[in-house]
């Protein structure tokens, strides 16, 4: 069965149509990466396969692990095993890091069945995590996400990404905001979650990240549609060439 | 809210001058300007009997958390008091009840406001009155005293509790005041006066009962480089509005007071304060939150009055409210009142709802609607309950607050 099976996908914001059929298959342990002009839907299509509120599927079908998740609530996909990590990520104040980050890895384990996180245990595993993705440990005492640098920001949805372990991750422009040194760490962080059962989709507007986490397809999203699909070239032919020639094309 | 600075008048003039008010103006409406907000038109229905049941309530959560707070117990239930020991109590503490001494009363009064509602009230119906002294000692900052009002009542029943606190020069005293009366009207007032050099860590609780109409006074008097450091949560009572007075009456003094009130159901909560920098190099702070769920209604009136000699006052207001509901409402009234020109002040008001980006990111990570919720209710008043200064009473109000967030859910 596959992992995630987007069928004919339209979806609005209000009275906007903005995605207008899509189609797309992730498989388990396959990394399919989506490029795309600025306003051509990526962002909502992250937000519609999480269950954003106000992001209404008209019509088609979301299939996670060949069940509809259309009728479930964010939160309930985020349990099924669906991570976003998201563009812009947004401050908690008040909200401490660690209170976040067990609530978050609770909800999926107690929806598993699985006992709650012992917080000794916890805070060990946290850190742990983090160091490898080079976040210190005052940003773990500090509310989520305020004051992060835009970096920091990124590095710390990887490393929620990394505790929840999710069977399907969308990446939206994980890559922008970070250093070389950073791209390299968070792509690693990435890679250690690829293969096996995860699925990817990684959104981004350069090919500098697919050097690091190599997709094994590529799409172009321009108007809402998949315009172009192929392999890890078709990123190397947008570097060079733009979408012009493309978004002519379809 | 004028306020007066003159000699003691004798109580039965006193309750004279009080009962003349009340007749021409009795209970007012939302004609009354001070009172726009928050009726009481449905008093001038109600036939309130002062309340002489001497039997506590059992408002078995409440006690059982005020139980966490160590300390002396002062127990009013209507007209009757219950006071620690004298010999239980540590060097420097005295309480007194002052029911029947007309001196010590009416020396309390002497900073009142003249021509308001609620010392009016105070004078005309007291039904208790108590003093506690605070004196400066070498030892460590004693135990805190606990004021607990337990009036068991009904519908019909009124108490008009009365409590002077004075923290003499130098002194550090902790003050815990929780109001879970049963009576049908509330009317409690305290008097705090914080003498110079003095200091006073303050909370109060109200958590009445879900039909009582609540009227509560807290003035708060300060001497030179005197510091009270209060914090209120109003979470009970149909309808409830607490009124702080606080006057600075020496240079350099601080005062940090903040209030969180949580409403559900139809319940009103009302906070009207108003602070007199009538002193030069005083500091202000006040943080009010308010949480309304389904009906219920919240105000904020927070005057600020900087008189004309009062430089290098430093005042600050925040008010914000979080409605969790359509059907709640919220409306502040922050006013400003600056006769002095080099002074720091500002103020704020917000009201508005949970943020539903927050509340995505939440849910994005697999947290439940609820407890989403919960942690973002959590959060917005995190920041308040820090400014608590006291270890013991920050537990006790969180813990208050915890328990108000479990019986939304
Ligand atoms: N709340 C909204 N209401 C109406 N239109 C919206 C809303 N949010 C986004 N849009 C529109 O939807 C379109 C797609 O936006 P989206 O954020 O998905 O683009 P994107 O591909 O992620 O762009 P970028 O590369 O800049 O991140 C844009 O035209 C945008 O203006
Ligand atoms: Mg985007």
């Amino acid at each position: 069965m596959n992992l995630l099976e987007i069928k004919n996908l339209h979806a609005s914001i209000g009275d906007t149509k903005i995605l207008h059929g899509i189609n797309l298959t992730i498989n388990r342990g396959e990394v399919h990466a989506i490029m795309g002009p600025n306003g051509s839907g990526k962002s909502t299509l992250s937000y519609v396969l999480s269950g954003r509120d106000g992001y209404e599927v008209t019509d088609g079908e979301i299939l996670l692990d060949g069940e509809s998740v259309l009728e479930m609530e964010a939160d309930e996909r985020a349990r099924a095993g669906m991570f976003l990590a998201f563009q812009y990520p947004v401050e908690l104040p008040g909200v401490t890091g660690m209170s976040f980050l067990r609530a978050a890895v609770n909800a999926r384990r107690r929806e598993a069945g699985q006992d709650e996180v012992d917080q000794l245990e916890f805070v060990k595993l946290v850190r742990a995590a983090a160091a490898d993705l080079g976040v210190d440990n005052e940003m773990l005492k500090r509310a989520v996400n305020v004051g992060f640098s835009g970096g920091e920001k990124k590095r710390y949805e990887i490393l929620q990404m990394s505790l929840l372990k999710p069977s399907l991750a969308v990446l939206d422009e994980t890559d922008s905001g970070l250093d070389v040194d950073a791209l390299k760490i968070v792509s690693d962080g990435v890679n250690a979650q690829r293969g096996g059962d995860c699925g990817m989709l990684v959104i981004t507007h350069y090919q500098r990240l697919l050097s690091h986490i190599v997709p094994d397809f590529v799409h172009i999203l321009a108007g809402g549609r998949i315009i172009k699909s192929g392999d890890k070239s078709l990123a190397l032919e947008v570097e060079e060439n733009g979408y012009a020639g493309l978004v002519d094309a379809a | 809210m004028p306020h007066k600075l003159s000699e003691i008048i004798s109580w039965p003039e006193q309750r004279e001058k009080a009962k003349t008010y009340f007749d021409s103006y009795g209970w007012p409406d939302n004609r009354n300007e001070a009172w726009k907000y928050t009726s009481l038109a449905h008093l001038k229905e109600g036939k309130f009997t002062a309340s002489s049941d001497s039997a506590p309530i059992d408002s078995a959560q409440v006690i059982d958390s005020a139980a966490q707070l160590e300390g002396f117990y002062v127990e009013i239930s209507g007209s009757a008091v219950q006071l620690p020991p004298q010999d239980a109590l540590p060097n420097g503490i005295s309480i007194t009840d002052i029911t029947a001494d007309d001196n010590a009363r009416a020396a309390a009064f002497t900073h009142l406001a003249d021509n308001h509602l609620l010392p009016a009230l105070s004078a005309m119906h007291q039904t208790s009155a108590i003093a506690i002294d605070i004196e400066k000692t070498d030892s460590a900052a004693p135990l805190p005293a606990v004021i607990l009002n337990l009036t068991g009542s009904n519908k019909e029943g009124a108490c008009y509790p009365f409590v002077i606190v004075r923290v003499h020069k130098g002194a550090e005293a902790r003050i815990a005041e929780i109001h879970s009366s049963h009576a049908g009207l509330s009317c409690p007032l305290m008097v705090y006066e914080v003498a110079d050099d003095a200091k006073l860590q303050h909370i109060r609780l109200q958590a009445e009962a879900s039909y009582t109409t609540h009227l509560g006074l807290n003035q708060m008097q300060m001497g030179k480089n005197s510091q009270i450091n209060s914090f209120a949560i109003s979470m009970g009572g149909a309808l409830s509005r607490l009124e702080t007075h606080s006057l600075f009456l020496g240079s350099d003094a601080e005062l940090a007071q903040s209030a969180i009130y949580l409403g559900r159901d139809r319940q009103h909560h009302d906070i009207t304060s108003f602070v007199a920098h009538e002193i030069r190099d005083c500091a202000s702070r006040q943080l009010i939150r308010g949480v309304l769920d389904d009906k219920a209604r919240g105000v904020f009136q927070g005057k600020v009055r900087v008189a004309p000699d009062a430089q290098k006052t430093d005042g600050q207001q925040m008010s914000r409210a979080l409605l969790l509901s359509r059907d709640a409402e919220a409306d502040a009234k922050p006013e400003l009142e600056i006769f002095a020109d080099d002074v720091v002040c500002s103020h704020g008001a917000t009201v508005g709802e949970l943020d539903e980006n927050l509340m995505f990111y939440l849910k994005s990570r697999g947290i439940a609607e609820e407890d989403a919720r919960n942690m973002l209710i959590d959060a917005f008043l995190v920041d308040t309950l820090d400014e608590i200064e006291d270890p013991d009473f920050a537990a006790f109000m969180t813990s208050q607050i915890n328990r108000w967030s479990l019986a939304r859910r």
